[in-house]
């Protein structure tokens, strides 16, 4: 089991119907169902076949709309593909802090959040309460842990996300852009705690615009471009075939 | 290792302390707090018997005993649905961002809509005691009668919520259901008030709320057992609309995404 891959998808195809708003309707539903109106999509990812197995850290890269982020739901179990499969080891923690947040509610506290998410996350409310002073010292809240998560700025929303995820040390770590987290006292406070977990065997899938980083950590990088996979490969190479591509 | 059963434990969990919290936040800014939980059915109660039995010039302690026995399941089984209804649209903040079945978000707003329930019933109890003569061993069956109306409100939730996620127009067509299905039914009247043989007679009989109506009308009011076909009727129902909304979640969930 120990060898057995973390992430396997095999021909993974996602698309969002355009104009969705107008979409949600039952006018726009009779119309579909008697052929008055065509199906237009915008394809998020396609044809991806990827493989991520156990200890391994991963670097996404591409431009803003790559389809980075929607792969890091993918394999997070957030989105089902429209097409192809997946396969997630089910025997792990893991713990995705997408777009910097995790599912935390509005109206309840950070300190109500992290129970809630650490439940979501398959921990037990003893253990999340053993934790808990250390996400609150973490997150540098001090007595805003304790009021809604809905009153917070956007760095103190991310701290606390941050916190959480990497103070429950999950098995696998999924996050998209880790470099957006607070000031820059707390970046480098994240980076330590990033590469510790690193180099504690996690697997990581690093979703980040800083190449550097990613090289300097990362054992694969995949190049993303218009949702379909560039390259996959030793981090070096991957980032220099993208910073050569000019973006293009 | 996760097994079906961790998983299960999981949501279990999740599902107990997200319905505890939202059901502490509800009061959190009141100064009464806790106390809303009874004066808030007491004074729709109160006003609504009050407005009825002059309406339909009754007596007003036996109107609101009569009232009260269906109308606060019915309250149950509406909150039930109109909560559950707008559940997994107004949970995108966990669903676009966690991975946790959808299933989650409706079963939540059950337990709010059932702990509301118990207050509810404990503020009738009470005002049963002013209004109500004589108390007989039938009421002891209301825990059994609940369950129907409970798993059929769930049902229905279910239905809606998926219904709802796809198409937003749903809202007021269900509540515009909810309402007729209110002014139809043998809640509000008694069913013996139609002749034999009318319409409207003939449209109680067929009436499912008249079904899960006697089973709080006949222990509450008529002080009688509800009939073999009072349970029968309402529990198929009620397991109809569980099964068809628990098929209709597995089959929709993994869209849910890209309707938020």
């Amino acid at each position: 089991m120990k060898s057995q891959p973390v992430f396997e998808l095999d021909d993974i195809a996602v698309y969002f119907e355009k104009h969705a708003v107008s979409q949600r309707s039952l006018r726009h539903m009779l119309g579909t169902l008697t052929g008055r109106n065509g199906q237009e999509y915008f394809h998020a990812l396609r044809d991806i076949r990827l493989t991520i197995g156990p200890g391994e850290h991963i670097g996404l890269i591409g431009r803003n709309g790559a389809g980075k982020s929607t792969l890091l739901r993918v394999l997070s179990r957030v989105i089902t593909p429209r097409e192809g499969h997946v396969y997630v080891r089910p025997d792990l923690h893991i713990v995705p802090l997408l777009e910097l947040g995790i599912g935390f509610q509005p109206d309840l506290t950070g300190r109500e959040n992290c129970f809630l998410a650490g439940l979501l996350m398959g921990y037990s409310e003893s253990q999340i309460e053993a934790r808990i002073d250390g996400i609150r010292t973490f997150s540098e809240l001090g007595e805003y842990f304790d009021e809604p998560v809905k009153n917070y700025s956007s760095g103190m929303y991310a701290r606390l996300a941050f916190a959480l995820a990497t103070d429950v040390e999950p098995e696998v770590l999924l996050i998209d852009e880790v470099f957006g987290v607070g000031d820059e006292f707390f970046m480098r406070k994240c980076v330590i705690r990033m590469q510790r977990l690193m180099e504690s065997g996690r697997t990581t899938v690093l979703v980040s615009h800083n190449l550097d980083f990613l090289v300097m950590h990362c054992d694969r990088l995949i190049w993303l471009d218009q949702g379909r996979m560039m390259m996959d490969g030793e981090p070096a190479k991957v980032a220099a075939e993208y910073r050569g591509s000019g973006g293009q | 290792m996760t097994t079906p059963m961790t998983t299960l434990q999981q949501t279990t969990r999740f599902t107990l302390f997200y319905a505890t919290s939202q059901l502490r936040l509800r009061y959190r800014y009141t100064s009464l707090g806790f106390l809303w939980n009874f004066l808030e059915p007491a004074m729709f109660l109160v006003v609504l018997s009050v407005i009825f039995s002059v309406v339909n010039r009754m007596d007003i302690s036996d109107y609101a005993v009569f009232l009260f026995a269906a109308l606060v399941p019915w309250r149950y089984l509406e909150k039930i649905v109109n909560s559950s209804m707008e559940s997994i649209v107004g949970g995108d903040w966990l669903i676009k961002r966690m991975s946790v079945s959808p299933m989650v978000l409706p079963m939540t707003r059950w337990i709010m809509a059932s702990v509301e329930f118990v207050f509810s019933m404990v503020v009738v109890f009470l005002l049963f005691g002013f209004l109500k003569p004589t108390w007989t061993v039938h009421l002891v069956v209301l825990p059994l009668s609940v369950l129907p109306w409970s798993l059929f409100g769930l049902g229905l939730g279910l239905i809606a919520a998926v219904l709802f996620t796809f198409f937003r127009d749903v809202r007021p067509i269900v509540q515009m259901v909810l309402m007729l299905t209110f002014f139809s039914s043998p809640i509000l009247f008694r069913p013996d008030i139609f002749g034999e043989g009318t319409l409207q007679s003939a449209i109680i009989q067929f009436h499912p709320m008249t079904y899960f109506s006697a089973l709080f009308q006949k222990p509450v009011y008529f002080a009688q057992w509800p009939s073999p076909e009072d349970w029968v009727v309402s529990f198929l129902l009620s397991l109809l609309a569980m099964a068809a909304g628990i098929t209709m979640m597995r089959r929709y969930s993994s869209r849910f995404y890209y309707y938020l």
